[in-house]
C-alpha cells in the first residue's frame, strides 16, 4: 500500500509529466482509466498556472498570441512550479525563461517586457508605505543629507532595456492605437512604481536611470548622485531629486534611517 | 450567519459591487487573493460595512503529509483578524508537495493515516486562528483502491476528532459522484447535521475521458438542474445554511450571478416557510 508520504511525491510526479506507475496501480479506474483520471489532474494544474501567468505577463501573451504563450508558458510551469499558493506571487523567473526560450528568440525584447509586466504586477501588489518627503530632509543640513542611506519606495523596481519597451508596452495594451514602434528606437530606462490605486511607470534619463540604480544598491545620496554625474549626461541632482520625491519613489520611515537622523542631529 | 444566499465576489466585480453596494446575503473572497499589498484588499476592507464576509482559503493543503506551510498560515490568520469574517473555510484536498504549490485540489485516499494528517493540520489551523473552520469536500476525479472510509465517513471522522464544521458543494457531491460511479443521495445519508455551516452551488462541465463523459467542477456555468434537485434533497435533509454561488471561470455579468443567487435564496426560504409551518 501506498503511503501518504510516497503517495503525494510521486503524484507531484505525475503533476511534472513523469510516469508513476505505482501511483496508477493504486488509482481505481474502469471505463474511465486509472491513467486518464491522473491526466485530468495535470491538466488543470497546468491550465490554471498558465492562466495565472497570462494575467501576470498580459502584454507578453498579446504580443506573441495566446497559443504561443500557452506552450511557452506550459513548459516554464513544468520545471518551476510555485513555492506558494499566492499566484500574483508567481512568475519571478519567467523573464529569464523567456531569454532561454528558442522560439522566442526572434522578439529579443520580449524578455525585457516581461520583466516590465513583472515589475508593475510587483509594485501593484506591494504595500503602499509612507515615502520621502521635503519635509523630512528640511531640518538637516546639507552634508547630512549627502550621508543618509536612501531606498527606493517599496515596490519600487529601475528597469533598463536596449529597446523601447515603454512603446512596446504601451502599443500591446487592448484599448491601445494601432501604432507601430520603432525597435532601432534605442533603449530606456523606467522607474515602475506603486501609485494609490494602481501601478505605473515613468521614463528616466540615464542619468536620472544610474542614480536610482545605485540607491537601490545601497548608496548614499552622495554615491549615488557620483554615479549620476558619471553617465557623463546632463545631470541635475535637485531637480531629479525633486521629481523623485514628487513620484514618492524614495522610502521613508525606515528604522535604521530615523536612526541616522537622530544621529546626524 | 443567517442561512441566506450570498456571491462569491472576484475581481472583475469588485469595482462595480464597490461601487453599486447591490444587496446580496453575503460575499466569500477566496484568501490567496487578498494576501498581498494589493489596492483590492482595501476595497474589500470599506466593503465590510456594508456586507457580511466568508473566507475561504484554497491554498492551506489541510491534507498534505507535511503539515500546514507556516509562512502561509501567517499571512492566512493576518487577514483573517483584519477581516473579521463570518466564516472560514479550506478543503479536504492536498496541493502542496516537497516544498511546491500545485494549485489545484488534489485528492486523499480515505485512510486512517490521512485522517490522522487532516485531524493534525485542521486542529493546527483552527488552534492559529482561535476559531471553528469548515472544511469543503472537494470534486474527484479518481478515488484510491486502499481508501478504508467512504469520503462522508471521512468527514464525519474529520469532524468528530478535530472540532471542525463543514462546507457542503452541492455541486462537488454531484461531479464527485458521476465520477466514481456513487449514489448521491447516499453520499448525503449520514452526515453530522449540526456541523454543517455552509453550502456552495457552482457549475460544472462536460468533459470527454477516454470516450467517457467526465464531470468537470469548472464553476464556468450556471447550475445544473441536477445540482438544484440535489440541493432541494440538501435543504429537507439538513434545513437551511448560508449558502454561496460560485462562478470563477468565463465569469458573466454579476446580474447573472444574482440570478442563480435569487433561485438559491427562494429555495432557502421555501425550506425554512415549511419548516416553520412544520413547528
Amino acid at each position: 500500500m501506498l503511503g501518504l508520504r510516497d503517495l503525494q511525491a510521486a503524484f507531484a510526479g505525475v503533476v511534472k509529466g513523469e510516469g508513476q506507475p505505482r501511483l496508477e496501480a493504486a488509482v481505481a479506474g474502469d471505463a474511465i482509466t486509472a491513467a486518464a483520471r491522473l491526466r485530468v489532474y495535470r491538466h488543470h494544474v497546468e491550465h490554471s498556472l498558465v492562466t495565472a501567468l497570462a494575467a501576470t505577463f498580459s502584454t507578453v501573451q498579446a504580443i506573441v498570441g495566446e497559443d504561443f504563450f500557452r506552450a511557452m508558458a506550459g513548459r516554464y510551469v513544468a520545471c518551476d512550479l510555485p513555492r506558494q499558493p499566492v499566484l500574483a506571487e508567481y512568475g519571478a523567473g519567467f523573464p529569464t525563461f523567456i531569454a532561454g526560450y528558442e522560439p522566442a528568440a526572434s522578439l529579443p525584447y520580449l524578455t525585457d517586457v516581461a520583466r516590465l509586466d513583472w515589475a508593475l504586477n510587483f509594485a501593484f501588489h506591494s504595500s503602499p508605505a509612507n515615502h520621502l518627503t521635503a519635509a523630512d530632509l528640511s531640518s538637516l543640513p546639507a552634508e547630512r543629507v549627502a550621508e543618509l542611506p536612501l531606498a527606493l519606495a517599496p515596490g519600487a523596481t529601475v528597469l533598463r532595456s536596449s529597446y523601447p519597451i515603454d512603446r512596446i508596452w504601451r502599443v500591446s495594451q487592448p484599448a491601445a492605437a494601432d501604432e507601430t514602434v520603432d525597435l532601432g528606437a534605442g533603449g530606456v530606462s523606467l522607474l515602475v512604481l506603486r501609485r494609490e490605486d494602481d501601478a505605473a511607470f515613468v521614463g528616466l534619463s540615464e542619468a536620472e536611470g544610474a542614480f536610482l540604480s545605485a540607491l537601490e544598491r545601497g548608496q548614499t545620496l552622495e554615491g549615488a548622485a557620483v554615479a549620476g554625474f558619471q553617465t557623463g549626461g546632463a545631470f541635475d541632482l535637485s531637480t531629479t531629486f525633486a521629481r523623485l520625491l514628487a513620484l514618492k519613489a524614495i522610502a521613508a520611515s525606515q528604522h535604521h534611517f530615523a536612526e541616522r537622523v537622530e544621529k546626524a542631529l | 450567519m443567517r442561512a441566506v444566499a450570498g456571491i462569491g465576489l472576484r475581481s472583475p466585480h469588485l469595482a462595480e459591487v464597490a461601487h453599486d453596494r447591490p444587496a446580496t446575503g453575503f460575499l466569500e473572497i477566496h484568501a490567496e487573493n487578498y494576501l498581498t499589498g494589493s489596492p483590492a484588499l482595501r476595497t474589500i476592507e470599506r466593503l465590510r460595512g456594508d456586507y457580511e464576509f466568508s473566507l475561504h482559503a484554497v491554498g492551506l493543503s489541510l491534507g498534505s503529509v507535511e503539515g500546514i506551510d507556516d509562512a502561509h498560515l501567517e499571512r492566512v490568520a493576518a487577514l483573517a483578524e483584519r477581516l473579521d469574517p463570518a466564516l472560514v473555510s479550506d478543503h479536504l484536498a492536498w496541493s502542496v508537495s516537497g516544498g511546491r504549490y500545485f494549485n489545484d485540489l488534489l485528492p486523499l485516499p480515505y485512510t486512517e493515516e490521512a485522517l490522522d494528517v487532516v485531524v493534525g493540520n485542521v486542529q493546527r489551523l483552527q488552534d492559529r486562528l482561535k476559531r471553528q473552520v469548515l472544511v469543503e469536500n472537494p470534486s474527484c476525479y479518481l478515488g484510491f483502491i486502499h481508501s478504508t472510509l467512504p469520503e462522508p465517513a471521512f468527514l464525519g471522522e474529520l469532524v468528530r476528532r478535530s472540532g471542525c464544521g463543514l462546507l457542503l458543494d452541492v455541486n462537488n457531491i454531484v461531479v464527485t459522484a458521476h465520477n466514481l460511479r456513487l449514489d448521491p443521495m447516499a453520499w448525503l445519508a449520514d452526515l453530522p447535521a449540526s456541523a454543517i455551516g455552509e453550502y456552495h452551488l457552482a457549475g460544472h462541465a462536460v468533459n470527454d475521458a477516454d470516450g467517457e463523459p467526465i464531470l468537470i467542477d469548472d464553476h464556468g456555468s450556471r447550475v445544473s438542474e441536477e445540482v438544484w434537485s440535489l440541493f432541494d434533497a440538501v435543504l429537507d435533509r439538513y434545513g437551511p445554511r448560508p449558502t454561496l454561488l460560485e462562478w470563477d471561470t468565463d465569469i458573466p455579468p454579476l446580474g447573472i450571478l444574482f440570478e442563480e443567487a435569487t433561485r438559491a435564496g427562494r429555495a432557502l426560504e421555501v425550506r425554512a416557510g415549511a419548516d416553520a409551518r412544520a413547528a
